[in-house]
């Protein structure tokens, strides 16, 4: 008998991060053309997080394939974020994407060798600054109908960031 | 089949009002107190981290808010501090707050014999720099630190005569599901 989806389902890695978002990019991309507008959003929405999260992973060292877990790696990331300064509320602190695309600026930052050049560190921040501004997990729990240019600026914030993953 | 061609390209956002040029201004003189408070963290690499805690910010989204940030630092300090500048970011008292940036708070505890009245008490934490975003009667003032908390409180009682004994610091511990997720 096969194995069930979740069963199938690797642990959270950078190597899954980043896979996953390209796949949810894509979703997202099909909900956009049949009009689902909310349901495009909420997976852009995961794919920036994702990406993001993939990156600052790889930036301090961790392995494509190192287990990702919320006591060991995510936690840490977020206090780390805080004490840099970054506003990271508490309520849906793992998902909160403009905190994650600070805490990459900032901690790229504190050395000469992964500083982000003018003007891409602000570029990083305000396509996290423009998720923020329309995309929440709770989306999902939401009947609202998004408006085109809400979908078109969380698309392109999404894309940007996935286009310049090699670089974030 | 046409074969189109073009750069990513952002427009300029549009300044929200004299907001940048009130902002450049507060940058060149520096007050003690008041808002905005303007944060400067600089780090090893010489990047800046700039967070302006500003209830102006109010109802203004998060990407204008940096624009208007930049365009200050343009204008009080030329090109070559902007280059510097990796973030920025604007927050309201209240949004500060929210985000444990500010867990200390100064009160007034007043009682009935006191020499000063509760609107005089509101006018001088206004002029310290209190939020009333949340509610007009009851400002809000917060700090970082500690430290802050205490020169305010000697500039409020220094602003009001005979209101020493009425400024009380708070310190904010947070909800127990947050330290538990810390």
């Amino acid at each position: 008998m096969p194995r069930r989806l979740l069963d199938r389902c690797n642990p959270d890695s950078i190597r899954e991060f980043r896979a996953a978002a390209r796949q949810r990019f894509d979703d997202a991309l099909a909900l956009a053309g049949q009009g689902r507008r909310t349901g495009a959003i909420y997976l852009w929405g995961y794919t920036a997080e994702m990406t993001l999260k993939a990156s600052y992973f790889s930036l301090i060292g961790l392995a494509e394939t190192h287990l990702i877990t919320w006591n060991a790696d995510l936690q840490p990331a977020i206090n780390r974020g805080r004490g840099l300064g970054i506003a990271w509320l508490p309520q849906g602190a793992g998902h909160n994407v403009r905190a994650w695309s600070e805490l990459l600026v900032a901690v790229r930052a504190l050395l000469p060798a992964t500083t982000y050049p003018p003007p891409f560190d602000l570029e990083v921040q305000r396509r996290g600054q423009r998720i923020e501004q329309l995309w929440r997990e709770t989306l999902r729990y939401r009947k609202n109908y998004a408006y085109l240019f809400e979908m078109r600026q969380i698309r392109e914030a999404t894309e940007w960031l996935l286009v310049n993953s090699h670089a974030l | 089949m046409p074969r189109k061609k073009r750069g990513v390209e952002e427009r300029a956002r549009p300044m929200s009002g004299d907001l940048a040029e009130r902002l450049a201004e507060e940058l060149r003189r520096s007050r003690e107190s008041g808002q905005p408070v303007i944060d400067e963290q600089e780090f090893p690499t010489g990047k800046i981290r700039v967070t302006v805690i500003w209830d102006e910010w109010d109802r203004l989204p998060l990407e204008d808010r940096t624009a208007v940030i930049l365009r200050a630092y343009d204008l009080a300090e030329g090109h070559g501090l902007r280059d510097r500048i990796a973030l920025a970011s604007g927050l309201t008292v209240p949004e500060a707050y929210a985000a444990g940036m500010l867990p200390f708070q100064i009160i007034p505890a007043l009682r009935r014999d006191d020499a000063v009245t509760p609107e005089q008490c509101r006018q001088a934490m206004i002029d310290e720099g209190a939020s009333v975003l949340l509610a007009a009667d009851k400002p809000q003032l917060r700090f970082a630190t500690e430290d802050e908390a205490e020169a305010a409180r000697k500039r409020l009682a220094q602003r009001l005569p005979n209101s020493d004994q009425v400024w009380v610091i708070t310190q904010e511990v947070g909800k127990v599901e947050d330290w538990a997720s810390r």
